[in-house]
């Protein structure tokens, strides 16, 4: 399958859902064919994944519309659409859903962004109606990575939980892209 | 004379001292009879690529409560500049909108200008040295500090601006500017040094696109022991003219760099953490920005060797040479030999001045 990520942040973006967008990308990508359009300025690589990034030093209104005419050159060709939350991604993501008629797997991973929305009444709209356009929208978060240091055993059970927590999550997923 | 330095530097501190004192009596802060941080090679430091300029640095009491306070006062124009610097730093910090974290700093108690003075007064944070805590908690209380320093991620059009105008960037290009600066300052002395310095020049810029990747973040460029204070298990920065934007490895590097001499076991916890628990792009910017921060050691002793003369300026030469071969290892990814450090440590202690130990007590 051809699968689109819309995704606000991105490693070297340190703060979630980064990480989790970047491991999602690596593991679906194993079995499909991944693009992940996003705003950064050299995005961390992952072996057989395409990028499609925005350099996030330009000014808003020009950086949304590169987003959106990425997003759309890329959307067209996708069997699959999926959207993390966020405003700057809600937007251009809407704009491609109306313009291809594709809808979209919409994740509500970013904590932040959620908790922006809450307060904000224009980003509350744009949550409501990217949620509006979405074919589902899907709130469960994988654990993140566990952290281990030299001088301590390596934390096995913890990575098990990792690993079992993501293959959890991929099934969930699945039955969201069908 | 080579001595100059040292004696302009201790004719600086008495006039000063004459002048400042007053005015401290005056706002209500008693001095200590004794000033450690004036002392010893103190005359010596002078940052390379922040602003920095004379000033005092002196400990004493808040007389209205008694409370110890560090109290920082210039009259020079880049130590004034300098300490506005700072306070500005630590105001951004305060409001910087984009960090996931917050920083801490000690309680600012007073900050004036008195006539040709700019006086900058801040509680006194007593603490059980740094190096003296066990392994483990070093490494935890680090790694916490390098987290909240990497949240501030500064991204958009809008921080750069913020930032620009405050604590300042520096991307890729700009560490290779300096890195040619110090080059040149140290070939300049040290022609024996070509062969390493032009290794160290390869590797940067072959990891040119790694190195900018990771730009962006903030960073405090002077990260040791000495420029910050633990209270209640978090670390409080106390030097803010050495925090900007830059490459987020740039304050890991200073700070392992400084423990491969005062504690290798947690310089190497600290580069086997970023393999463990990072990308591999991510280890090959740390070691940049080690190769980057050790030709800067490198540069910066060069520039001391004529200010110094007898037992300061033999322990100078032995410091570049022992800098030179930790940028060998680094660049090479092998561990520095033990018997490097233990004979530079032997040789550093027997040429130290009395000052300079005495200033080095509990220091880090």
């Amino acid at each position: 399958m051809k699968m689109v990520i819309a995704t606000a942040l991105y490693p070297p973006d340190v703060a979630a859902p980064a990480p989790y967008i970047k491991e999602l990308a690596k593991r679906l990508g194993e079995k499909h064919e991944i693009v992940v359009v996003t705003y950064g300025h050299l995005p961390e690589k992952i072996p057989g994944i395409s990028f499609e990034s925005v350099d996030k030093r330009n000014p808003l209104i020009i950086r949304l519309l590169q987003f959106t005419f990425k997003l759309l050159s890329k959307v067209r060709n996708a069997d699959v659409f999926y959207v993390e939350n966020g405003a700057s991604v809600e937007l251009p993501a809407i704009i491609v859903s109306l313009l291809t008629l594709k809808k979209y797997v919409f994740h509500i991973g970013d904590k932040n962004a959620h908790a922006l929305a809450k307060e904000n009444i224009l980003f509350s709209i744009l949550q409501t109606l990217a949620s509006w356009r979405a074919k589902k929208v899907f709130h469960d978060v994988p654990m993140h990575r566990p952290e281990f240091f030299p001088f301590e055993e390596y934390p096995e059970e913890k990575f098990r939980e990792f690993e079992a927590s993501w293959k959890k999550h991929l099934h969930a997923l699945a039955n969201t892209f069908l | 004379m080579k001595d100059d330095g040292k004696k302009t530097w201790e004719m600086y501190c008495e006039k000063e001292l004459a002048r400042v004192e007053p005015i401290l009596h005056g706002l209500g802060f008693k001095l200590d009879s004794e000033q450690p941080h004036i002392s010893g090679e103190r005359y010596l430091m002078q940052a390379i690529t922040t602003t920095s300029g004379r000033k005092l640095i002196l400990l004493g009491t808040h007389m209205h409560d008694k409370k110890r306070v560090v109290i920082k006062a210039s009259s020079d124009k880049d130590g004034v500049r300098e300490l506005e610097h700072d306070r500005n730093a630590r105001k951004t910090l305060e409001h910087i909108g984009f960090a996931y974290q917050t920083f801490f700093s000690p309680q600012e108690i007073l900050f004036t200008k008195q006539g040709e003075f700019t006086i900058s007064v801040q509680e006194f944070i007593d603490q059980q040295p740094f190096l003296e805590r066990s392994d483990k908690e070093q490494f935890h209380l680090a790694l916490k500090a390098f987290k909240a320093q990497e949240s501030a991620h500064a991204t958009t059009y809008k921080h750069r601006r913020f930032i620009q105008k405050t604590l300042g960037e520096k991307r890729a290009k700009d560490y290779f500017e300096s890195f040619d600066f110090f080059k040149k300052g140290v070939l300049k002395e040290f022609p024996d040094k070509k062969s390493i310095l032009n290794d160290t020049d390869k590797f940067l810029k072959d990891q040119e696109e790694i190195i900018e990747q990771y730009c962006g973040f903030m960073t405090h460029t002077d990260f040791v022991p000495h420029n910050f204070r633990i209270l209640e298990d978090t670390i409080h920065l106390l030097d803010h003219s050495s925090i900007r934007f830059g490459n987020k490895y740039e304050g890991w590097a200073r700070f392992i760099n400084f423990m491969a001499l005062y504690n290798p076991q947690l310089a190497s916890w600290l580069v086997q953490y970023v393999k463990d628990n990072r990308t591999p792009e991510e280890s090959f910017s740390l070691k940049a920005m080690r190769v980057y921060r050790l030709a800067e050691i490198m540069y910066y002793y060069t520039t001391t060797l004529p200010k110094t003369s007898g037992n300061l300026h033999e322990l100078n030469m032995d410091r570049i040479e022992l800098w030179s071969q930790v940028l060998a290892a680094v660049l090479a990814d092998r561990a520095i030999p033990e018997t490097t450090l233990e004979t530079y440590k032997t040789k550093r202690d027997a040429l130290r001045s009395k000052d300079e130990k005495k200033r080095q007590q509990g220091l880090h």
